[in-house]
């Protein structure tokens, strides 16, 4: 290794210091930096995408646009940013379990669903939502029947996708705000079902 | 594999099943990836050709031996911010040791 190389500091050490040189040289602000991060963990996340589930859930002319162009139709409600151009809704139903998986990198519909939680940038996730879907899903609560077809999407800086799960039975007279509160990220990802409330999954 | 279920995964890649990052230096490598990008230095999918890099380099040597010695997600992703960095001339690799040490002395053999 040559003695240029950063990767010979662990990474907290190299980050400080690439910090500090951009600083030093004018191109980022640490308040700037302290402002992603809170956005990212704090403000963007999977809540926007239950919104829209729930949204498609209560509206079917919405659920129609949602399917047709996920893009304009999350914009409506005020929800856009980073990494959400592309946007598809991939539709569930009882024949059909979508599942998605990035599996080159970390493509994920941020403005939907927030950054993708660490198990899904894994190598054991990666690998495996594509070879066996079926055993992936399983392993994580999701017993499907024989006869359900599980279509898996592999995401990509031209198509990030967020799934539309089938709405769990049971939930007529809920509104669309308690609806949500039903809709996690696991759901919208394609590695749960949602259930309605007092029931496990 | 054995079985695996996703609080498992989770805890053996040191989080639970919701979190984003592992640890404060990767929100901050994150938040510098996207910042550069935002003030116009790179392109997004620059940086993204560069983390692709580093993943697919990391998944081959886990196919062929089994390691994961190329780290987890977050050390590919520094990995390629250093990179993208470099290559679009915003720094040096010489300026980014020369501040490294400057900050913590000479390299320890690594602490991670």
């Amino acid at each position: 290794m040559s003695e240029h190389d950063p990767s010979e500091h662990g990474p907290a050490a190299r980050v400080k210091a690439l910090e500090q040189l951009l600083v030093e040289k004018g191109l980022v602000d640490p308040a700037r930096l302290d402002a992603i991060v809170d956005t990212y963990e704090s403000k963007v996340g999977p809540r926007n995408g239950a919104r829209v589930v729930a949204r498609a859930w209560a509206d079917a002319a919405f659920r129609k646009r949602l399917l047709s162009d996920a893009v304009a139709a999350s914009a409506e409600l005020g929800i856009a940013g980073p990494e959400g151009g592309h946007l598809v809704a991939i539709e569930n139903t009882p024949r059909i379990h979508n599942l998605v998986v990035c599996t080159l990198c970390s493509c994920y519909p941020w403005p939907v669903l927030g950054l993708p939680p660490v198990w899904y940038k894994s190598f054991a996730y990666r690998s495996r939502a594509v070879s066996d879907p079926r055993g992936v899903l399983r392993e994580f609560g999701v017993d499907l029947a024989d006869d359900v077809e599980i279509r898996v999407w592999d995401s990509s800086a031209e198509q990030r996708y967020i799934v539309l799960p089938e709405r769990p039975p049971g939930t007529d007279k809920m509104n669309e705000e308690q609806l949500a509160e039903l809709v996690t990220r696991d759901s919208m990802i394609g590695v749960a079902k949602v259930t309605a409330p007092g029931k496990s999954r | 594999m054995s079985e695996l279920g996703l609080s498992e995964l989770a805890r053996q890649l040191g989080c639970d099943e919701a979190s984003v990052f592992t640890a404060p230096w990767e929100a901050r490598a994150f938040a510098i990836a996207l910042g550069l990008s935002q003030a116009g230095l790179f392109i997004w999918d620059e940086f993204r050709e560069h983390l692709m890099a580093e993943v697919g380099a990391s998944d081959r040597v886990r196919e062929r031996d089994g390691t994961n010695r190329q780290g987890e997600y977050y050390e590919h992703f520094l990995r390629a911010l250093e990179a993208v960095v470099t290559e679009k001339g915003i720094a040096t690799r010489s300026e980014l040791v020369t501040k490294i040490t400057e900050l913590q002395g000479p390299a320890a053999p690594h602490e991670h």
